[in-house]
């Protein structure tokens, strides 16, 4: 009895309380975080007012504002961040041929060799030592040579500036570029570092507060033209382009073709980043702010650790994780036959007419198809896929095998022979440029944006573009010649 | 063999139109109950508009605010009586209980849809009015505290309506036409009508909304001129209607002229910060405030990008970048500026 009375009697009281706070609660005025956040950082400045000393005289800020005015004028603002980005990538482009050298040296002339002849010592089939050794692991050894190098230069010259505190000055300069397209200052950062890696700048573009312009610099970071398409570019642009002027010419007219497509890309990314803020993010939230952290000297040895740790690694980790099934797919399709050809051959065929249609093959678009794990796969897949399908004997490794070719004359040939024209080089460039992103940016972007459908907008629209418009050029040439 | 698949292409249509709910006739009988559940409540809607600001609710009233003919409109008024919601006693129009609890439902589910819209999206402003008006018939009372619950319990929506809660009466629309405001006494935007929707799109793309103070100096019989968040606006007195004002009378004209705001602030110039503007709010407003843009801060200029937008501020001790639309939704003093 008076248990139950006691219930009753601490019920009514609580539910009195919870009805007053309710009432409470509906008059309060949507202001309360604005007075909260006030006395907050009224509280905040009296007691650091108490605690902290400041010096009469202001030595490193008078300073910082030397190095901002000189970094943000209007005269040398744009030079500085020129100078010091051709220097960024010159330095990884250039210094990367010499490790990647040597990496391919032990892990494809030297361990392959010695994992084929331990797999015949201990009895394997043909086919599981080429599903092994000539799939697998050739192909996520080719990946590790090719990526490893550049990212490993690349990350921590890049962790040094932002470190420094130079690339939000690099947002504040470019802001009202990426203002006018509709996006963030900050963009600038993700897009810069797309150039080194897809998957790393859709990360970067965390640095992104406002949720409208981080899904455009995601969607768009795949037309900066990432680590793994150089090589192509360059190996396509020497062999087709630098070869139809004078030889002294050569090297220049390639290099400017390569810029040339770079700088498409980038015109890209306006465009695109214009279009997506006017159309399908119009409802998604927008605000702006950038802060411009103070130079601190950049802890050098800090930066290398951790870009290798959490960017190179990191990327080089997913990469392999899509190279293997990548390498057996690639072995796979080109010894398995059904009705006397390979199933390789049988893709290629049935991708041709649309290869043709667009001023490319079946050869490339199936290559493309099978190398979604990496770009630093492609060309030795086309080389080994346009090998396969000549029926040409002088050069490869036999099916299945990727491999490189260091005269450009016989590559030069052995695509000639695969039918390929200037039209096609051009055009592997633009698409080279314009697809889908590999399967590890894929796989970032879903973890990044947790959405299939930013997903799918962020693989097909590239891919998409890249059909439009070697389509186009296709047809114009095609008029003209 | 062409029996066969005459028979599924026979049974295919008519599963297409016959299915229980995804078929033809149940989508169309679907949206044929929703479209009289609609107007249901736009006419409850109307009523009690009408009712809380002293004016009778008529027949034509009701065809004229739901655009359907005056017959269909008797029709729709019978069936509402024959539910239960309003009464139609010697020809006048009353709300009975039930209705009056659904449109105070309708009515604060399209204004807690608005607050949603205007602070936590990103969707332009002209558009909140329409995609309200929808949203309105979808929501249920639960579904509508929950979203109150979330946006924390707003009192007013973006046009300055006051929202109505569970089992409150609506206020009758507050303040006076600007057409009608006196000269220079400043008055504060109480609300704005979001109807037509042409004329409140073409209000909110000058930047006019609720909560800004105004000073109307010049009235002619084809404009009125007035000044508001440091701009001079000149409208149509037709616009101008559909702002209704309150007066403020413990501030002058003069304060208003002599605003000043932070895209003003030239290089080298120290100001303290009075507030944000009305005009900045949702997400916005909150990364400002966050960032230390509060009240009697002092703020200085630290730079200007070479593209001549944004410009870096000093404020306690850190550099924050902000564009010039953001700017101008920050009122400053430089008169009472204090050297940093």
């Amino acid at each position: 009895m008076n248990a139950d009375q006691a219930d009753a009697g601490a019920e009514s009281p609580a539910e009195d309380i919870l009805r007053t706070a309710q009432r409470l609660r509906q008059g309060i005025t949507g202001d309360l975080h604005e007075y909260w956040v006030e006395a907050i950082y009224a509280d905040a400045a009296r007691i650091a007012d108490r605690a902290v000393s400041r010096p009469e005289k202001k030595a490193r800020p008078t300073w910082d504002r030397t190095i901002d005015r000189i970094v943000t004028s209007r005269l040398w603002g744009f030079p500085i961040m020129a100078v010091l980005f051709t220097g960024m990538f010159w330095i990884t482009i250039s210094g990367a041929n010499i490790p990647s050298g040597w990496i391919s040296n032990l892990l494809i002339d030297r361990i392959c060799p010695l994992l084929r002849q331990s797999a015949d010592a201990v009895g394997f089939p043909w086919w599981l030592k080429g599903l092994l050794v000539d799939g697998i692991y050739l192909c996520t050894a080719w990946i590790i040579a090719v990526m490893l190098p550049p990212m490993a230069i690349f990350f921590p010259l890049f962790t040094i500036l932002e470190d420094y505190g130079y690339l939000p000055r690099v947002a504040f300069n470019l802001d009202n570029l990426f203002r006018k397209a509709g996006a963030h200052g900050k963009q600038s950062m993700s897009m810069m570092m797309g150039f080194g890696c897809n998957s790393a700048g859709v990360v970067a573009t965390r640095i992104i507060d406002s949720p409208r312009e981080r899904l455009i610099a995601i969607l768009t970071n795949n037309f900066a033209l990432c680590n793994g398409r150089w090589p192509t570019q360059f190996l396509i642009a020497s062999v087709f382009i630098g070869s139809l002027v004078p030889a002294y010419l050569a090297g220049f007219v390639a290099a400017a073709s390569v810029t040339g497509i770079a700088m498409l890309g980038v015109a890209a990314t306006f465009v695109i980043s214009w279009l997506l803020s006017r159309s399908v993010l119009k409802g998604e939230v927008s605000t702006f702010s950038l802060e411009l952290p103070p130079y601190r000297p950049p802890r050098i040895w800090q930066a290398i650790y951790t870009s290798l740790l959490d960017r190179t690694l990191f990327v080089l980790w997913r990469a392999i994780v899509f190279a293997v099934p990548a390498g057996a797919v690639i072995w796979l399709s080109a010894n398995l036959s059904i009705g006397g050809q390979s199933i390789a051959e049988h893709f290629v065929n049935l991708l041709n007419p649309i290869g043709l249609l667009i001023g490319l093959n079946g050869v490339i678009l199936f290559a493309y198809v099978v190398a979604i794990p990496a770009n630093e796969i492609v060309i030795p897949t086309i080389l080994m896929l346009t090998v396969l399908t000549t029926g040409s004997t002088a050069m490869g490794q036999g099916a299945g095998v990727l491999f490189e070719i260091q005269s450009e004359g016989a590559l030069r040939e052995l695509l000639h022979s695969g039918g390929w024209t200037l039209l096609t080089a051009v055009n592997l460039m633009l698409f080279s440029l314009l697809h889908n992103p590999c399967s590890t940016t894929i796989y970032t972007i879903y973890r990044e944006t947790g959405s299939a459908r930013w997903t799918a907008i962020a693989t097909l629209l590239p891919l998409a573009m890249g059909f439009a418009v070697t389509f186009t050029v296709a047809a114009i040439w095609r008029m003209f010649t | 063999m062409e029996n066969v698949s005459l028979v599924i292409l026979a049974s295919l249509t008519a599963a297409l139109v016959l299915l229980p709910k995804w078929g033809l006739i149940a989508r169309w009988r679907e949206s044929r109950r929703m479209t009289e559940k609609c107007r249901r409540e736009d006419a409850l809607k109307y009523i009690l508009k009408r009712e809380v600001n002293g004016q009778t609710p008529t027949l034509n009233g009701v065809a004229g605010a739901l655009e359907i003919h005056s017959n269909k409109a008797a029709e729709l008024l019978s069936e509402m009586e024959r539910r239960g919601l309003i009464s139609f006693d010697c020809g006048q129009l009353r709300l009975r209980h039930a209705g009056r609890e659904l449109a105070l439902h309708v009515i604060r589910a399209h204004r807690l849809w608005e607050s949603y819209l205007a602070d936590q999206t990103g969707v332009e402003e002209a558009k909140w009015h329409h995609l309200a008006e929808r949203k309105e018939h979808l929501m249920t009372p639960d579904e509508a505290e929950e979203l109150s619950a979330r946006l924390g319990h707003p009192v007013r929506d973006p046009h300055g309506d006051a929202i109505p809660t569970v089992g409150e009466e609506l206020a009758a629309d507050a303040g006076q036409s600007l057409n009608s405001a006196p000269l220079n006494a400043v008055m504060q935007i109480e609300h704005i009508e979001d109807e037509p929707e042409t004329v409140y799109a073409q209000l909110s793309a000058v930047g006019i909304r609720p909560g800004m103070r105004v000073c109307v100096f010049e009235k002619s019989p084809e404009r009125i001129r007035f000044w508001a968040d440091g701009q001079e606006h000149v409208l149509a007195p037709i616009l101008a209607h559909n702002i209704s004002v309150i007066p403020l009378p413990e501030s002058a004209g003069q304060d208003l002229f002599d605003e000043e705001f932070l895209a003003g602030l030239k290089p080298g110039q120290n100001a303290r910060i009075l507030g944000l503007t009305t005009a900045c709010r949702g997400a916005e407003r909150r990364r400002l405030l966050d960032l230390g843009f509060v009240p009697g801060t002092s703020i200085e200029v630290e730079m200007v990008s070479p593209g001549g937008d944004p410009t870096a501020y000093r404020v306690r001790g850190t550099l924050i970048a902000l564009r010039r639309e953001q700017a101008r939704l920050i009122r400053i003093s430089t008169s009472e500026a204090q050297p940093l």
